[in-house]
């Protein structure tokens, strides 16, 4: 097996290994376990200053409840949805129909235009805030659910081209060939052979995107400045302002927040499915 | 009219030279055979007559249509790939009925021809798994189903048997030779196997480092071959080779040969070329060397090494001293020799053996068969 057990004979190494590990859990977790200890706290216990020790009493219901009442969270909330979903949804399609261009097809240009696609990975987001700000302002789209479609859109399609492009080209060659063969044109063969056989793939970007878009903060506060359409992130960071010290209903809030991603991973789990191309061409 | 025409076939890939020069003409109805060493470029000629492969230069005709530059799907074609190709997310029924379904057929049409296939390739059992649940060999039958479904006027086989128990090979074969026979379509099929080259084709064409050798029917092939090359390939177990040299020349040739007593090769090709004292490459079939020979004939005595019986005929490999062969099946210089029915002799005894040099074949330095043609009966 590989890799290899640090082996039984050597019980030091061991020790060190498994505290490492439960260190690093630990590490990574802390502010996790603070959040959701909080969202069931009092305000008392947290004015007392019990950040970490075990809530004196449960208060989960009180700040849900608060946070749905008494803020906005459940209209940020729509408003993320707004966003996000339309968003992912078309980055998934258009990363596919252009990995699926750039892995099978040879055209003067493809190399460049692939290498536009990763390039614009590595630019620093902060370079172009105010040319894309600018932008949304001149095309009267700045404040609107559009503006951040737009630009969630333009920009996750090049991460998602990489990634469905190395994907397809991963599948069987003679797979196009014999669907060629069979006169199928290059639509048919998109959508009949090869969506269904990089699903798996499909789900997991479609994690990672929804993910990174739902969780966006800095072009949620560059290109929105009304409540109306405030995705949750900024939503949250409004709360924080109009709640100061209130953190068991920010927690509460947080939590609620977290819930999209987490649901998703849930919905997309069934799609992992290893080798489904297995059985296409020779060994 | 020919049904499918090459002329001057050739294709680059980066750097190399896959398929120079090729013409070949195919009769409606033919059933060509191809055949060469591994990466001579049987599946990237087949490609190319597909479409799937751009070729570089020449032009294709199918049905007497200039198709050089056609899309596959247009060409009238359907190809079995070497590999399979088989859609892994679709059921076999599905994967058969593709062609046809992207031809928007009626449903009922599809289903027809899908039973229909299936039933020639004995997968009925299989219909509705997918190509993962299926064993190499059910799986290459699967692979055969679309084309049949499809009716294409051209069929190209890339070794469609290749992974087939020796049973199932011999029912597959006369399978599709009865398909070729109740469709009257054209079929150009890649193999490795000599037995099916030699029973299904009406021509068979070698090809060898992307070069065409011969083509002709494969009796005609198999006692005519022009050249070193193709009477190596065609034939196993594999012709003798060995060398000698040219010590009298007339109508006939004489030769000296390591190991032997000198022979004279009666008739020879009106273009031969030789010289006297030209070295050249006597080849004789192991069929035609024969055990304990009496009358007119070169004989010579060997030590017997491996005898395989293979039932009906017993393969000898036997070491004849001097006289030694060169590029033989084994690897060794030992003298080959098929033997009919009758209780071999043993492994480490002596054989006397000999052949008649009307039945050998002269092969130039060049490779080129100067023997003159045996005739054909
Ligand atoms: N896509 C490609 N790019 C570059 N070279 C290639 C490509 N495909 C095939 N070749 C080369 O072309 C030559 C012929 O290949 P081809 O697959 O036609 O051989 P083949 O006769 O079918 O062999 P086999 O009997 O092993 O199937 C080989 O030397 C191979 O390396
Ligand atoms: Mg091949």
């Amino acid at each position: 097996m590989y890799p290899r057990q640090i082996p039984e004979s050597r019980p030091a190494s061991r020790l060190l290994y498994v505290t490492g590990v439960w260190a690093v859990l630990l590490l990574w977790l802390m502010p996790v376990f603070a959040i959701i200890l909080t969202a069931f706290r009092t305000f008392e216990d947290v004015m007392a200053g019990n950040y970490w020790g075990w809530p004196t009493e449960i208060n989960f219901r009180g700040n849900l409840t608060a946070v749905f009442t008494q803020t906005d969270m459940l209209d940020y909330f729509v408003n993320s949805l707004i966003i996000t979903i339309p968003s992912t949804v078309l980055v998934l399609v258009l990363s596919t129909m252009t990995g699926y261009v750039l892995s099978r097809h040879r055209f003067a240009g493809a190399t460049l235009i692939f290498s536009v696609f990763i390039a614009g990975n590595f630019l620093p987001q902060q370079v172009f805030m105010i040319p894309v700000r600018d932008l949304m302002v001149s095309l009267g789209l700045y404040d609107t659910f559009g503006a951040l479609i737009i630009f969630h859109v333009a920009f996750q399609t090049g991460f998602a081209t990489l990634f469905m492009r190395n994907f397809i080209a991963a599948l069987p060659h003679e797979l196009f060939q014999a669907a060629r063969a069979e006169g199928a044109s290059p639509w048919q063969i998109l959508i009949q052979i090869v969506v269904p056989l990089v699903r798996p793939a499909l789900a997991a970007l479609a994690i990672l995107l929804f993910t990174f878009i739902w969780n966006d903060y800095f072009w949620a506060i560059v290109l929105t400045q009304t409540d109306a359409v405030k995705p949750v992130t900024a939503g949250l960071a409004n709360l924080r302002g109009e709640w100061v010290s209130s953190w068991n209903v920010v927690s509460a809030a947080t939590l609620f927040v977290a819930i999209p991603p987490v649901v998703m991973f849930f919905l997309m789990q069934r799609h992992f499915v290893a080798g489904l191309t297995m059985g296409a061409v020779k060994g | 009219m020919s049904d499918v025409k090459l002329t001057s076939v050739q294709k680059h890939y980066a750097g190399f030279h896959a398929l120079k020069d090729i013409e070949l003409s195919i009769e409606p109805g033919e059933f060509v055979v191809m055949v060469g060493p591994s990466g001579g470029g049987k599946s990237t000629l087949l490609k190319s007559i597909a479409g799937l492969e751009e070729i570089s230069s020449g032009i294709i005709e199918i049905a007497g249509r200039d198709v050089t530059r056609e899309e596959p799907g247009d060409r009238g074609i359907a190809m079995v790939f070497q590999s399979y190709a088989l859609y892994p997310h679709m059921t076999v029924t599905e994967n058969m009925g593709f062609g046809l379904k992207i031809m928007k057929r009626p449903k009922a049409e599809i289903d027809e021809a899908v039973r229909h296939a299936s039933e020639i390739l004995r997968i009925t059992d299989y219909l509705d798994k997918k190509p993962a649940q299926l064993s190499g060999g059910q799986r290459q039958r699967v692979a055969i189903g679309p084309a049949i479904t499809r009716r294409p006027h051209v069929f190209l086989f890339d070794e469609p048997l290749s992974n087939l128990d020796a049973a199932l090979r011999t029912q597959m074969r006369v399978e599709l030779a009865t398909l070729h026979k109740s469709l009257g379509a054209t079929m150009i099929y890649v193999t490795h196997d000599q037995v099916e080259a030699m029973t299904m084709a009406d021509r068979i064409v070698v090809l060898r480092a992307g070069r065409i050798e011969q083509v002709g029917a494969p009796l005609e092939l198999y006692r005519n071959p022009v050249n070193h090359f193709v009477a190596s390939f065609l034939g196993a177990p594999r012709m003798n080779f060995v060398e000698g040299r040219v010590t009298a020349l007339g109508a006939a040739a004489t030769l000296e040969v390591p190991g032997l007593p000198p022979l004279t090769i009666p008739a020879l090709r009106p273009d031969h070329g030789l010289t006297v004292g030209d070295a050249v490459t006597l080849g004789i079939r192991p069929e035609h060397l024969r055990a304990n020979p009496g009358g007119t004939v070169v004989i010579a005595e060997a030590t017997i090494r491996l005898a395989e019986q293979l039932g009906r005929e017993t393969v000898l490999y036997a070491d004849a001293g001097a006289l030694r062969t060169t590029g033989s099946d084994t690897g060794t210089d030992n003298v080959t020799l098929l033997l009919g029915e009758g209780a071999p002799p043993a492994e480490g005894s002596t054989i006397r053996f000999g052949f008649d040099p009307a039945d050998a074949y002269l092969f130039r330095s060049d490779g080129h068969t100067v023997s003159a043609p045996k005739s054909s009966t």
